[in-house]
């Protein structure tokens, strides 16, 4: 038990400590930071004189279309910060100027063709980030069409009647209901994905790095190939996890800090992340990333030369993509007896059971199925690996092929 | 107290690499296993150190099976080899620590050992920096670090410059002198000479032969003569029906069969005046039986 702590702290000091995985960990730290900032980035492009007051509009009824009824749009000055002036005796040529000269932000010109109602939105430069309020644009045809039919004596409760407002929703037949945001799902799943991809992938570079470098003689002379394997399993995994943690704690950070409320809620609706969705998250990372990592170390250890690694790996790589692909792609229909299957089936639950329970279909007596079946696993590729590891490092010829690896397990005495 | 190999096989596939191989050390000293390339030394040290599982046979530690836990061993490999991104002071403790010493401990046998083979200017280096004489160096530092009663040394020589297997040499004495167990596989026989006290050499995973270096080299006949000499002998070598292995300058070197040519010889030199400044006879070298042994 000494020895394994021994093995997973200097596995987990040594790389930490590592130039290569500082300046890595900087680059997506600030991959993250500058993420979340690049819509307040180009903002600041565009707007560059949007005032505490909110972005100033005007809105030129030329025309008198509206008959003063317009005052209605001041109402979304408090709600989304516009800054709404509704003005008649201007024309369109000084608005413009206005918007150059940086006195107002935007204009909305409304003018009536034979054609009908046009409204003309005036910006300085039409940039990425650009788009026309809808709900001022739905608010002003709202209040011209009121406006219409309150010329035809129609009484407020008939209006009311007119404008009924339809509540449109989507349910199902079956009784297990999913709920939730595809995409915060989605971000999950490829969270776990990639953590546990990379980070498994890691074990098998370490043992083949050792291997190569002849310090494996020195190694099992020291310890047990038993406590090298889950000590070197150990110390990786909380690298990732530390390093996932940080990753994602920094992202909720910048989060709360740099998008505004409306526009987070709008994209990442993360009611449904609950702290027990985060604990199942990572019982799943921490088994997910058991199961691979002990996969990657028996394929790490049959390899004699470091260009060999991707070759040795390629099956094992494969088994993961197959199991987050199963998971992914069965997303889009949650309650499919496939999408149940990827939940049970442990080369995919690691990435499919978070989603379901986040998704709210998902039982305790399916999560603890799940667990136990991928504990199984582990348990059982963990005595093959040791296994076949014991045999095959301290073989430095040609690459062991999956009949040699057999033949080293079936073999007691080797 | 001391090492029992008794009846030890070792097979990979039908290959068998290991015969019944059985040899004892009852006092401290160095003992050397000699053989070719793939002899079968380095599956003997690997199933003496537990890190291979032999067919059959025993292998004991002062009557005690050999396991990590019973015995206190320090293995220099023949595939040397240190991690190349970490700094030599972390990996020193590490296998310190792997050996059961605490941090104060390793630290105080870490400077000793450092300072002793002169590296200790590379404590704070990442090992990839440091010349492959200067890794060795490390590497057989974690071998003797903790203080092992049973030292395995393979091929500990190889790749070192004159200097620094003085040093080695000395360190080495120093620890038989102090009582350890040491087994030495070496290719160069002169160093074997030195320090071996018994010997086993094997040859395609059979012991050819085994003993004590003394008494084996005491049952083999001179074979050799030796003579530098000034004036051309040729001519009195081949009238006493003896024949030059080779000829060096001034240096002759016979072959002997019966000590009776050889006096022969001495006393057609001297007769005919000729000035001799060398004339020995020699018993065959640890290198010459070797070659008889594994030769053919």
């Amino acid at each position: 038990m000494k020895d394994l702590w021994l093995v997973a702290s200097y596995t987990f000091k040594d790389l930490v400590k590592r130039k290569s995985f500082i300046v890595s960990n900087i680059i997506i730290l600030a991959m993250v930071i500058i993420g979340f900032n690049i819509p307040n980035i180009l903002k600041s492009f565009v707007d560059v004189n949007v005032t505490e007051e909110g972005t100033k509009i005007v809105v030129l009824d030329t025309q008198d279309l509206f008959e003063g009824t317009l005052e209605t749009l001041n109402q979304y000055q408090e709600q989304i910060g516009y800054n709404i002036q509704v003005k008649k005796d201007l024309t369109e040529e000084q608005v413009k100027e206005q918007i150059k000269a940086e006195e107002i932000n935007e204009a909305i010109v409304i003018s009536k063709s034979d054609n009908g109602i046009n409204i003309n939105y005036l910006v300085k430069s039409i940039g990425m980030t650009s788009s026309i309020p809808q709900n001022v644009i739905t608010t002003i045809q709202d209040t011209y069409k009121n406006l219409q039919i309150s010329k035809l004596n129609v009484t407020q409760e008939q209006l009311i009647k007119i404008n009924q407002p339809f509540n449109i929703e989507m349910n199902q037949v079956e009784e297990k209901e999913a709920g939730g945001n595809i995409l915060v799902m989605m971000i999950l799943s490829l969270v776990l994905f990639y953590a546990i991809y990379f980070y498994a992938y890691q074990v098998s570079t370490s043992i083949t790095t050792e291997k190569t470098s002849k310090i494996i003689e020195t190694l099992v002379t020291s310890t047990s190939p038993r406590v090298i394997v889950l000590g070197k399993t150990i110390g990786i995994g909380l690298v990732g996890l530390m390093q996932t943690a940080v990753t994602v704690i920094v992202a909720l950070i910048c989060a709360k800090i740099c998008v505004t409320q409306e526009m987070l809620e709008s994209i990442l609706d993360l009611s449904n992340f609950t702290p027990t969705l985060a604990i199942t998250s990572i019982i799943y990372y921490v088994l997910g990333y058991s199961l691979f990592a002990l996969l990657y170390a028996l394929t790490g250890s049959t390899v004699a030369k470091p260009e060999d690694i991707q070759s040795a790996n390629g099956p094992v790589a494969i088994l993961t993509l197959v199991g987050f692909y199963l998971s992914y792609f069965t997303m889009m229909n949650p309650t499919s007896e496939l999408n149940a299957f990827a939940s049970m089936c442990p080369i995919s639950s690691p990435f499919c059971m978070p989603f379901r329970i986040m998704m709210g279909i998902a039982s305790a007596t399916d999560i603890l199925i799940s667990i136990a079946i991928l504990l199984v696993t582990i348990l059982v590729v963990a005595k093959v690996s040791i296994k076949i590891y014991s045999s095959a490092i301290l073989n430095y010829g040609s690459k062991i092929n999956f009949k040699d690896m057999m033949k080293m397990y079936k073999n007691k005495n080797d | 107290m001391g090492l029992k190999i008794s009846n030890v096989n070792k097979s990979y596939g039908d290959k068998k690499v290991v015969d019944n191989i059985n040899l004892q050390i009852n006092n401290p000293g160095v003992f050397g296993l000699l053989g070719t390339n793939g002899a079968g030394k380095t599956t003997t040290i690997r199933m003496l150190l537990g890190i291979l599982k032999k067919d059959s046979g025993e292998i004991t530690w002062n009557d005690k099976k050999v396991e990590r836990k019973h015995v206190n061993f320090g293995y220099l490999p023949e595939e040397r080899g240190i991690y190349p991104k970490t700094k030599i002071y972390d990996q020193l403790v590490y296998f310190a620590k792997l050996k059961g010493m605490t941090t104060k401990q390793a630290d105080k046998a870490i400077d000793y050992w450092m300072k002793r083979l002169e590296v200790e200017q590379y404590k704070n280096m990442t090992a990839e920096k440091l010349s492959k004489g200067n890794q060795q160096k490390i590497q057989f530092i974690t071998a003797i670090l903790h203080d092992p009663e049973l030292v395995v040394l393979d091929e500990p020589f190889s790749g070192l410059d004159p200097v620094n297997t003085e040093l080695l040499r000395n360190i080495i004495l120093e620890l038989v002198n102090q009582g350890k167990y040491i087994i030495m596989s070496a290719h160069q026989m002169s160093v074997v000479e030195e320090f071996c006290t018994d010997i086993l050499i094997l040859n395609k995973g059979k012991t050819v032969l085994q003993g004590n270096l003394k008494q084996i080299k005491d049952t083999y006949k001179a074979n050799k003569l030796s003579i530098i000499s000034k004036d051309d002998i040729e001519e009195k070598i081949k009238e006493a029906n003896l024949s030059i292995i080779f000829k060096k300058e001034n240096e002759y070197q016979i072959k002997i069969t019966e000590n009776e040519e050889t006096y022969k010889l001495l006393e057609s030199l001297v007769k005919n005046n000729i000035k001799v400044e060398k004339f020995e006879i020699n018993k065959p070298s640890l290198h010459d039986i070797f070659i008889e042994k594994v030769g053919e």
